[in-house]
């Protein structure tokens, strides 16, 4: 009998090894409810204890190899980089400041939502809190899709806490050790997020496939979805945020294992495979947080000042409009003021001058009935303005050309605004010409 | 063929090594493969422990230590995934026994045994892995045989590279 062991020890050891490892499998994979197998997501404490020995031995060798990088980078970043740093401070202040300003046009938009949200009895969650945190390590296989930080229950974060980055979201918290903590991408073929396509709003799980792409399964063929539609979460999961980036639709592929589904391939928006820090959501709340807060009074704030400081300008300018000599002069009579058409509050109104002239009409006793009458050179009380003509004919364009048009003189352009137009009064009739008081109520009609 | 079987007592003779590497070396596999692939993104077609498995399983011709070596080094690469520890740690005690096995018989200095070994054993893991995953499991995976392939060529050139260096730390008698 001891010869058999000794002779077979080899073989012996290999199948205890075996079947202790099969035996530990068989207790942490279970029968989910749709009946299929799937792993007991709590771990067991002697695989709790395998996974915590593993991190213990790989975290200090990773950690201390992050930051002699993030030393290295910030070496090179103190010395030989800051020449731009003026500028780049001068670039984000002043991105800074749009966006603030961005930010307060869009407050009154998120407001509107949040009552409208508050009557469905819907509350939108916001981001509260966030930790920063380094990715110092992966799994090493590519049928595991998970990294690891360097942050873990001792900085607050706990299982099921959505990891994003400023480009869109990355994946969640799977399991937190004390000083670190292992992420599930969302390119992993076991995780899954609600997402939502931003146009057609066709809603989809994102999971990972075998290449590690992120897809979205589970879309009925018959829906037409362009690439480059962008992705968001769809705030369903309950992990997740409403609204945050998912990524772009990269292309559309028929689902492999049923015919009336396709699959849409997803271009992350934040790079997965290379990251380096990260934003942990410890706390999502129905309102915004104080620093938030802060930053919308501060906008509006802003906003505020740059109105106020429209309207200075605005006054500004009325008041040199009224200083300016050119324009209206208080010591002549109305009718003579420069651009009188537009500007004089007060223009003359001139009676019709009659079609047929006899003796009895004003100022023609002076000309003569046989050569015609010139009412502009016979009659004093309509003289001629000389300075809408100097303007008119300055302008290039002739003044039938104007009056055919039915606009009033004296607007100086012939190809006056809509604002112009406006401004000007209707009834400037002139002695010299009759044609506008009868094409203009003809346009009117 | 004769060239490949080990005739000559050098090349039957056990590999010893210092203590210190047996511990450093492993651990050494374990993180550079789980930082490398930060860097190397989707690229990353190499599975270090396993090379490592392999070849002090050639080195010290033991398929009891062979294995223990293959299933210490499998369960804490499962333990650093998200999946059921053991899938790995099944997959590299039997490569860790196989390599063993054959080191006993073959020349394991030559460079073509190396990378033929390293080739055939990578396939076999990813083969157990499948295994075990879809059938003993009963479990989804997606997997593509192109990935796994090149993940074999990449373990035979790094065990190219890696074995003479790791033969430098050998103590001679």
């Amino acid at each position: 009998m001891e010869s058999l062991f000794v002779r077979y020890r080899n073989l012996l050891v290999l199948l205890v090894l075996l079947v202790a490892q099969i035996v530990g499998l068989a207790t942490q994979v279970r029968r989910t409810d749709s009946g299929r197998m799937g792993f007991d997501p709590g771990d067991g404490s002697g695989v709790r204890l395998l996974r915590l020995w593993a991190n213990a031995v790989v975290s200090p060798p990773e950690r201390a190899v992050e930051g002699s990088k993030t030393g290295m980078a910030g070496f090179w970043q103190n010395y030989f980089d800051l020449r731009n740093v003026r500028k780049q401070n001068k670039d984000l202040q002043d991105t800074i400041d749009r966006l603030r300003l961005e930010q307060a046009a869009l407050l009154e938009d998120a407001r509107q939502g949040q009552r409208l949200q508050g009557l469905m009895n819907f509350q939108q969650k916001y981001i509260y809190s966030t930790v920063a945190a380094q990715v110092i390590g992966s799994s090493g296989s590519d049928q595991s899709r998970v990294f690891y930080l360097d942050k873990g229950k001792d900085a607050g974060l706990a299982v099921d806490m959505a990891v994003i980055t400023a480009d869109g979201i990355v994946g969640k918290i799977r399991d937190v050790f004390p000083h670190s903590s292992q992420v599930l991408a969302i390119n992993d073929q076991s995780s899954g997020a609600g997402v939502i396509l931003e146009t057609n709003r066709i809603r989809g799980i994102l999971r990972g496939n075998a290449e590690g792409e992120a897809q979205i399964v589970g879309i009925l063929a018959d829906q037409r979805i362009q690439p480059g539609e962008k992705v968001l979460t769809a705030g369903g999961d309950q992990i997740f945020p409403r609204g945050l980036p998912v990524g772009v639709v990269e292309k559309v592929v028929r689902d492999p294992d049923r015919d009336a589904f396709i699959d849409i391939i997803i271009k992350p928006a934040a790079h997965i495979d290379r990251l380096d820090e990260v934003l942990v959501i410890t706390a999502t709340q129905p309102r915004f947080s104080n620093q938030q807060q802060q930053d919308i009074s501060t906008s509006e704030n802003l906003k505020g000042a740059e109105a106020a400081e429209a309207l200075e300008k605005k006054k500004a300018a009325e008041i040199m409009a009224e200083r300016l000599p050119g324009l209206i002069d208080p010591n002549l009579p109305a009718d003579q003021q420069p651009l009188h058409e537009t500007s004089n509050p007060s223009p003359v109104i001139r009676p019709p001058l009659p079609l047929h002239p006899d003796r009895f009409t004003p100022g023609a006793a002076a000309g003569s009935p046989d050569s015609g009458v010139a009412p502009s050179e016979s009659t004093p009380e309509t003289p001629a303005p000389t300075k809408p003509r100097s303007t008119e004919s300055g302008s290039g364009k002739a003044p039938s050309s104007a009056s055919a048009t039915g606009k009033p003189h004296g607007t100086g352009t012939g190809d006056t605004t809509s604002s112009s137009t406006s401004k000007a009064k209707p009834a400037t009739p002139r002695p010299q010409t009759t044609k506008p008081q009868t094409s203009t109520p003809q346009r009117n009609q | 063929m004769p060239l490949l079987t080990a005739n000559t007592r050098r090349d039957l003779e056990v590999h010893r090594y210092p203590a210190p590497v047996y511990l450093l070396v492993p651990v050494a596999a374990l993180v550079l493969q789980a930082l490398l692939p930060r860097f190397m993104g989707r690229y990353a077609w190499f599975d270090l422990p396993l090379v490592v498995t392999v070849y002090f399983a050639l080195g010290r011709r033991s398929p009891i230590q062979g294995t223990f070596m293959g299933a210490i080094l499998g369960l804490f690469e499962d333990a650093l995934t998200h999946h059921a520890i053991g899938i790995n740690g099944i997959a590299k005690t039997i490569a860790g026994y196989l390599a063993a096995s054959v080191g006993i018989r073959i020349d394991v200095q030559n460079n073509a045994i190396r990378l033929l070994l390293n080739f055939a054993l990578s396939l076999l893991c990813s083969g157990i892995y499948v295994f075990i995953y879809r059938v003993l499991l009963g479990m989804e995976l997606d997997y593509n045989w192109l990935n796994e392939l090149f993940r074999a060529l990449g373990n035979s050139a790094v065990a190219l590279i890696l074995f003479p260096l790791l033969d430098r730390c050998q103590v001679r008698d």
